[in-house]
């Protein structure tokens, strides 16, 4: 009798058990949540970035000057990525790209379509399938007025049970036709990863 | 005795087997709730809570707004009445003239930390100039995920 509950007793134990190491659920999760899964570069570092910069530049006193009687063109230049990791930073530029648009703030040229514009224009121009009264025409387009450019740093140090990391990312306005630069702000990150016991 | 020794036996491995199980939620996301609770006072509008157990240990102090280059600028002063740390998340919703969500879903959470009786101010700009009122929703984030 004692060794068929023992025999049962390790039965159940051993399904239990590979009952929780075979586990693999797929979820949706929020889009917005805080993540933590490491200390690298992450989505809330680029949301809070993204969007720490562009409420500063439509509060700044610059800007409202700027805007307050039209909507300045601008375009933006790559952000620069000086840190140690690999960081698509043109999700960083489009990220504020599109929240200063949809402010109602600024417009934008986008110069990384600037070839395929030119190829529908040329295709409307030459083709001969476009009606020419109807197609559109080339030296109608509107200059950027101000340059919007900036770099992403960073500084990582770590020993055996702790690491941190440190972002910096940096941006400016630049006036085209001046050199001037209108506005300039930085905004930080600091991250650490420490071993943290596991208690119960 | 002896069959009662091994019942015993049974019921505690799959008991701690089973609570092992249920604690391997990822610590990221969690607080996500549905039961909203407000505080009577003036500002409650503008606080929206997880948990009603939040409503104890949390206060607005203070709430301003203007508008700055015709956008909505908001400072909200959030005090813990709780003596330990707080790790909260937060984000702001933002809604039109007509109570209209505007730009839904793209504010992301903020995490903020509180310490015992601190006080913060929570800083929010309106993504654009429909903007008319807004509120803040915070939540409480999960410490430690355990693992077996």
């Amino acid at each position: 009798m004692n060794k068929l509950m023992l025999a049962t007793a390790l039965g159940l134990a051993l399904t239990m058990a590979a009952g929780c190491a075979q586990k693999s659920v797929v979820r949706y999760g929020d889009a917005t949540a805080v993540e933590t899964t490491d200390i690298s570069f992450g989505s809330t570092d680029l949301q809070k970035v993204a969007g720490e910069m562009t409420d500063s530049l439509v509060l700044s006193p610059v800007v409202g000057t700027l805007t307050q009687n039209k909507r300045p063109v601008m375009f933006v230049e790559r952000i620069k990525n000086k840190t140690s990791e690999h960081i698509d930073t043109e999700s960083i530029t489009d990220s504020v790209s599109t929240k200063l648009l949809r402010s109602g703030k600024f417009r934008f040229v986008d110069m990384s379509r600037v070839e395929a514009a030119r190829e529908q224009m040329k295709f409307q121009q030459e083709g001969g399938m476009v009606d020419s009264t109807k197609a559109v025409q080339f030296g109608k387009q509107i200059g950027a007025e101000y340059m919007l450019y900036g770099n992403l740093s960073s500084i990582v140090k770590s020993n055996k049970d702790k690491s941190d990391v440190y972002y910096k990312f940096t941006l400016r306005l630049m006036d085209l036709e001046s050199g001037l630069v209108e506005w300039a702000d930085e905004t930080e990150i600091r991250k650490t990863k420490a071993k943290e016991s596991v208690g119960w | 005795m002896k069959e009662i020794i091994g019942i015993a036996t049974v019921a505690l491995l799959s008991s701690l087997f089973v609570t092992g199980c249920a604690n391997t939620q990822p610590p990221t996301t969690s607080g996500i709730g549905t039961n909203e609770m407000t505080q009577g006072d003036e500002f409650s509008k503008h606080l929206k809570l997880d948990k009603p157990e939040l409503a104890l240990k949390l206060n607005i102090a203070e709430v301003k707004s203007r508008k700055t280059n015709r956008l909505l600028e908001v400072n909200l002063q959030l005090a813990s009445t709780f003596k330990k740390s707080l790790k909260l998340q937060y984000h702001f919703n933002w809604f039109d003239e007509q109570g209209f969500v505007v730009e839904a879903r793209k504010t992301p959470w903020k995490p903020v930390e509180l310490h015992g009786f601190q006080s913060t101010t929570l800083r929010g700009v309106a993504p654009n100039e429909q903007v008319a009122s807004f509120n803040v929703y915070v939540r409480e984030t999960a410490e430690k995920s355990y693992k077996y």
